[in-house]
């Protein structure tokens, strides 16, 4: 890919004024997408993930809304868009399927309806029955069987991977350029999953459609992603492409992302680890690294210096970490985790200290 | 009685608010003014005044005029009606054997009857000459009895059909004890005969003939063709009652259209012969609109023309009416109330005690709570005003016994009966009486002023407050309760016709002292009155019958039966282009003399 | 349904033939009447029966024939005085109710979308007021201000005095119209209310998130995908409204002297006509079952996930 980028999210910070004080939900992100490319945006619940891409079609607008940075999309900043504007591109060149399929679907409508509301927003002109015809068609393209037939059902008389299958379908029935999928398999069982994740690789790449999958599961991303940014209080703390991601993660945190999934070549005695300690407040976010409260290797200077974006080492540039602990000792760390060493164990391995966080 | 307590029992406790608060000030301004048509009825303190004589003959003839009524109309049926509002349509619609001018309730006129009633020597028989040429008129022109002429059959069915269960007449049994009456149900009567077709004979089985003489203004003497009323009355209830259209009318005007509770329409009965009537019959038609809101009604009436109000207008009307249209609104009088003292215990078997209760009462403050004077008098006896013998037994003024003498009550003449009693202090320290009263306004605050008097004399007063018809059907009408209460706080009565036998027999004679529905709370029973009652019970004449009555009155007051202390009023009110005239034996319009300007 | 009938007969029954404060025979004969005449007029009315004999009698009646027997105050049978209301109370039911929806929806849309604006605030705080407003207070200040006879400005011809509809349809209307802006005046408020926070509630469902998510316009989400899904609580309530309604609305008929069933159940437990009080209560009852199966199937209509 060459020439500028389908989408590029340039310092997009989001503030909600609320009661209690204003919470910094996205706190000067940036990135890009390139056409047909995927982007995993990974990370726990309120970490951002879902406030920014909400944001960045304008969903999150309101009177307490701060928003700020500039989303470039096709050359236009979708952030000074008058709001007509926002909306044609809104299911239109850019559009999103959410975690909860059944609560994401009227329920009162039959899928057909809705669908063809979808067409009828964007395309004008179009007659009703071309609209079903368009309806049918992407049903059928997404793999519900007997599409005809099923086109005037309602919501709850599918199961819950065909609802996400008709969510999909909605989202596609404008040829979007970009589909931002927010927690697409998170509601679904693990082989329904699967299947999800396969179809929308395959519509990404039959249809070049470039796509932003938000999830808090590495293990989704690690399929079907280019590039995969991980996201902490409102930040990305750590951005790569998958292979390098995984092969030699450098931040803590995506350290704890990483041992909280099965993975086939784990030993089997090997304990599923989360991420220990709670997400901090993004009202009163914490000084210095903001991950310092739930770093077992935090060290006296993080709790008070915030460390920048930057390249993990010289020469690789195209991944970035937001770490103070040195280069060689996260290596080293990540070796002894890697290996099935806890925290303490994998510290005493790399020479450094280690801080007990309480769960 | 009628129902006026019927109303009494509802109404009341609605408006006792805003009487409460319209009391104080309506006194005076209700008694300060005065007009034509009207005159002050003798001189009461802050008496307000009764209407008085009628409008002049010449009033203009025809027109509709619009009738509101609070109160739904019960049985239009004359058989089966015992409501003033009820008597009112009757006495609009048929011709009963006697009846009272508007302004005369002294004096019952001749009506179907030719002639006053006769009276056999032993007071058993009562013969009535019936008119001739009084004729039926019917909605349905094409009915057989359109046209017919009435007989005195239809006066003997009236009274036959009174008897049958369907019908169940409140009471002919009462006021005319028929030879063969007690096992009637619908069929011949022994004691009825109509030797010819316009003569009527009743035959009692005790000498009831003069009482029962006053008694046919009631609209049982209404004559009902077995023809038409017949097959109806087979059905129980009785559909004459349910439809009062089908009636046979003999009045001026005819039930045109009726629905229950909601609007009745009276119409000219074109049968009607006003030469054989003294009834001027002035309008050509009435339309009643039933169930007005109390409030809306009377400013309705109050704004607008061609209107009258059927019923009791709410408080706020009648004082703004008072001080604002004092010629368009009149009042009638409407029986009386007392106080019960229980004549066979103590301490109330002393007659000097019940002097004492009569002397302290403050029913000046009983007055007051009601709604003043704009809503009764304090009484001074027990014949109300309008009724014969009232005047007789002193009028407004009373008759000059001292402990009647200050309403406001007198502690200097309630010490002197009571040490007269044997209580050497002018008071009964400690001793304990049983009092029941009506737990809802304006009666609960009257009953209350009855405590507080009465424990002036030292007397500890146990109020029991109950509801208003639970005051009459479990406590103060039945006898075995009666025997236990010292004290019945609001008792009150209007006579079925304005005759002092309806309305002192009942009351006070020791003979109307029975198990159930008992109206002698005081179960006062002293032999000297129980013998003038039987006596002047027998009396034709209109004269010696009111003298011996006020006698008896005075005898009552004499001997303290019971605390006589309120005669009821009642306010009409109508339109200013409405020339309304109440007829005072019913308390209400009648819409035979109401005129429009 | 039959069987809700029956016991709410029953209870009613046993409230008012075995409790009664007034005996109804006692009444009819009037205060002076002999023991006699009460015995007679007690078994003309049944009441000298054991109580379960009066009770078969009276379903009996209503079963095999739509009896339910005759006033005990005016001698008419009871279904007939209930028909002969019926046009009056449903006139004025159905019009407030088309009255008050059409007041409540602008409203509380508004309000829910401009949530804590200035407009919601003024609109929330008078539904407020018309909630705590006393309706046969509200009555006679409608009356005293507009009604043509009494009101200070005569706008309104005939309120207070009811027309029916088959005798005249203008005058009929004008006398409701006063009746109606009274009745609904503290409905559409409650609706308004309830359907701000209905809807306020439905704004934040993820299917309006998509609905906004797929490109509609602010009015298609509120309407088609928001108000859609709100109205579900109201229909509910506005089945119940109607069924009480139905059953009488005794103030505003009484403030109007509108002659429907809420007026004659009122004059009946006034008279104690425990006949007619009986076949009010039965009838209430009956339109308050029938507003239910209503609702539940409106429900269904509403909402294709519920299923009967």
């Amino acid at each position: 890919m060459t020439g500028e980028p389908l989408l590029s999210v340039e310092d997009l910070a989001v503030r909600f004024d609320t009661e209690d004080g204003v919470v910094h939900a996205v706190d000067g992100i940036s990135y890009t997408v390139d056409r047909g490319q995927v982007l995993g945006l990974v990370g726990e619940s309120g970490s951002g993930k879902s406030v920014s891409s909400m944001s960045l079609m304008g969903l999150t607008a309101g009177r307490r809304t701060t928003i700020e940075g500039r989303v470039m999309f096709e050359g236009r900043d979708l952030l000074t868009l008058p709001g007509s504007e926002v909306r044609a591109i809104r299911g239109g060149a850019i559009s999103m399927i959410f975690q909860d399929p059944l609560s994401s679907l009227h329920p009162f409508y039959t899928i057909g309806r809705q669908l063809i509301e979808g067409v009828r927003a964007h395309q004008d002109g179009v007659s009703k029955k071309a609209a079903r015809e368009r309806a049918i068609e992407m049903l059928g393209l997404v793999g519900i069987p007997d599409p005809r037939g099923r086109v005037d059902a309602y919501p709850h008389e599918f199961s819950g991977g065909m609802r996400q299958r008709v969510m999909i379908a909605m989202a596609l029935v404008n040829e979007p350029k970009l589909l931002i999928a927010d927690e697409p398999t998170t509601a679904l069982d693990v082989t329904v999953q699967a299947q999800i994740l396969a179809l929308i690789k395959r519509l990404n790449e039959e249809l070049d459609m470039a796509v932003i999958l938000i999830t808090h599961d590495l293990g989704v991303v690690a399929e079907i992603a280019d590039e995969v940014a991980v996201m902490y209080a409102g930040r990305i703390v750590e951005q790569a492409k998958p292979e390098a991601l995984f092969e030699a993660p450098e931040h803590p945190y995506t350290w704890g992302l990483l041992r909280s999934i099965p993975r086939l070549d784990t030993p089997r005695d090997q304990e599923l680890v989360p991420v220990a300690g709670r997400p901090p407040s993004l009202i009163n976010r914490p000084s210095g690294c903001h991950f310092h409260t739930r770093c077992p290797y935090v060290r006296e200077a993080h709790r008070r210096i915030d460390p920048p974006l930057e390249p993990v080492a010289l020469g690789q540039e195209d991944h970035v970490v937001r770490c103070l602990l040195p280069h060689e000792t996260r290596l080293e760390l990540w070796r002894s985790l890697e290996s099935g060493a806890d925290a303490a164990a994998a510290g005493r391995a790399a020479g450094t200290e280690v801080t007990e966080i309480k769960a | 009685m009628r129902s006026k307590h019927l109303r009494a029992l509802t109404l009341v406790p609605v408006l006792a608010a805003s009487v409460a608060i319209g009391a104080c000030g309506s006194n005076n301004a209700s008694s300060s003014t005065s007009s034509g048509g009207t005159s002050t009825a003798s001189s009461g303190s802050g008496s307000t005044k009764y209407a008085s004589g009628l409008p002049a003959s010449d009033q203009k003839k025809g027109g509709t005029l619009k009738v509101l009524s609070v109160e739904s109309f019960q049985h239009l049926d004359p058989g089966t009606s015992y409501f003033q509002l009820d008597f009112t349509i009757n006495f609009a619609t048929h011709r009963a054997l006697y009846y009272h001018k508007p302004d005369d309730s002294t004096k019952a006129i001749p009506d179907l009857a030719d002639g006053p009633p006769q009276i056999s020597a032993d007071g058993k028989t009562l013969t009535v000459k019936l008119k001739s040429g009084i004729k039926y008129g019917t909605n349905d022109p094409k009915s057989p009895i359109n046209g017919k002429e009435v007989t005195a059959a239809d006066v003997k069915y009236a009274f036959e059909r009174g008897l049958n269960p369907h019908i169940a007449n409140g009471y002919e049994s009462i006021y005319f004890p028929l030879v063969g009456g007690a096992k009637a149900k619908g069929g011949d009567i022994a004691g009825i005969t109509t030797p010819d077709a316009h003569t009527i004979v009743f035959k009692f089985t005790k000498n009831a003939a003069a009482t029962a003489a006053k008694a046919l203004v009631l609209p049982l003497s209404i004559p009902v063709p077995k023809s038409v009323a017949g097959s109806m009355d087979k059905k129980n209830p009785s559909t004459y009652d349910a439809d009062p259209t089908k009636q046979a009318f003999t009045g001026p005007y005819m039930i045109s259209q009726y629905s229950a509770g909601k609007s009745l329409t009276l119409v000219r009965n074109p049968q009607w012969d006003g030469s054989t009537d003294s009834r001027p019959a002035y309008l050509d038609k009435m339309t009643f609109a039933i169930g007005a809101d109390p409030n809306v009604a009377g400013q309705q009436v109050f704004a607008s023309p061609g209107l009258l109000q059927l019923d009791t207008p709410a408080a706020p009307a009648v004082k703004k009416f008072a001080t604002q249209k004092p010629q368009q609104i009149t009042f009638s009088p409407l029986g009386n109330r007392w106080v019960s003292l229980n004549y066979t215990k103590p301490p109330f078997n002393n007659v000097n005690v019940r002097k004492a209760a009569i002397a302290i009462m403050d029913r000046t403050a009983m007055q007051r709570v009601r709604g003043g004077a704009a809503v009764g008098d304090v009484a001074s006896h027990f014949l109300s005003p309008g009724i014969p013998g009232f005047d007789e037994a002193g009028g407004m003024k009373g008759e000059g016994q001292d402990y009647v003498a200050n309403p406001s009550g007198d502690a200097t003449v309630a010490a002197k009966y009571m040490k007269a009693a044997g209580y050497a202090s002018g008071k009964a320290p400690g001793t304990s009486i049983l009092m029941i009263g009506d737990n809802s306004s304006p009666a609960k605050e009257d009953a209350l002023i009855v405590k507080d008097s009465l424990e002036k004399l030292g007397f500890k007063v146990q109020a029991k407050l109950v509801e208003h018809s639970v005051f009459y059907s479990k406590y103060c009408q039945q006898k075995a309760q009666l025997v236990k209460i010292d004290v019945c706080a609001n008792f009150g009565w209007l006579p079925d016709f304005f005759d002092p036998y309806a309305m002192l027999y009942v009351n006070f004679s020791g003979k109307a002292i029975v198990p159930v529905n008992g109206n002698n709370p005081s179960l006062f029973n002293d032999p000297a009155v129980n013998a003038a009652m039987d006596k002047a019970a027998t009396i034709a004449d209109d004269t010696a019958r009111a003298k011996a009555w006020g006698a008896i009155d005075k005898m009552l007051v004499d001997k303290a039966a019971a605390v006589p202390w309120f005669w009821d009023k009642q306010a009409g009110i109508a339109s200013s282009n409405v020339v309304s005239v109440i007829a005072k034996w019913n308390a209400d319009a009648d819409l035979s003399y109401v005129s429009l300007k | 349904m039959g069987v809700l009938l029956l016991i709410i007969s029953a209870i009613t029954f046993l409230i008012f033939y075995a409790l009664p404060s007034t005996d109804p025979a006692q009444l009819r004969a009037g205060r002076s009447g002999s023991p006699e005449l009460i015995a007679s007029i007690r078994h003309n009315l049944g009441l000298d029966k054991p109580i379960y004999v009066q009770y078969y009698r009276y379903v009996k009646g209503i079963v095999l024939h739509f009896d339910f027997g005759f006033s005990y105050q005016t001698d008419a049978p009871v279904r007939q005085q209930i028909v002969d209301r019926l046009p009056a109370t449903i006139s004025l039911t159905v019009g407030a109710v088309i009255l008050w929806l059409t007041l409540a929806f602008p409203v509380g849309i508004v309000s829910a979308v401009k949530r804590r604006s200035l407009v919601d605030r003024a609109a929330m705080g008078g539904a407020l007021l018309a909630i705590s407003a006393p309706v046969y207070w509200l009555g006679l200040v409608a009356l005293y201000l507009f009604s043509n006879d009494i009101g200070q400005f005569k706008i309104f011809d005939g309120a207070g005095t009811y027309v029916p509809i088959s005798q005249n349809v203008g005058t009929w209307f004008s006398s409701l119209l006063l009746p109606w802006m009274v009745l609904a005046a503290s409905f559409a408020a409650f609706y308004a209310r309830l359907l701000r926070s209905s809807l306020t509630e439905v704004l934040h469902e993820d299917y309006i998130r998509t609905a906004r998510a797929k490109g509609l316009s602010e009015r298609t989400v509120i309407l088609r995908h928001g108000v859609r899904a709100a109205i579900l609580p109201l229909v509910t309530v506005l089945g119940l409204d109607i069924g009480i309604l139905l059953g009488g609305a005794i103030l505003t008929e009484s403030v109007f002297n509108i002659p429907g069933i809420g007026r004659l159940a009122y004059d009946a437990i006034k008279a104690s006509d425990y006949a007619t009080i009986q076949g009010t209560v039965l009838f209430g009852a009956f339109f308050i079952i029938v507003a239910n199966l209503i609702v539940d199937i409106a429900y269904a209509v509403v909402d294709p996930r519920v299923r009967y």
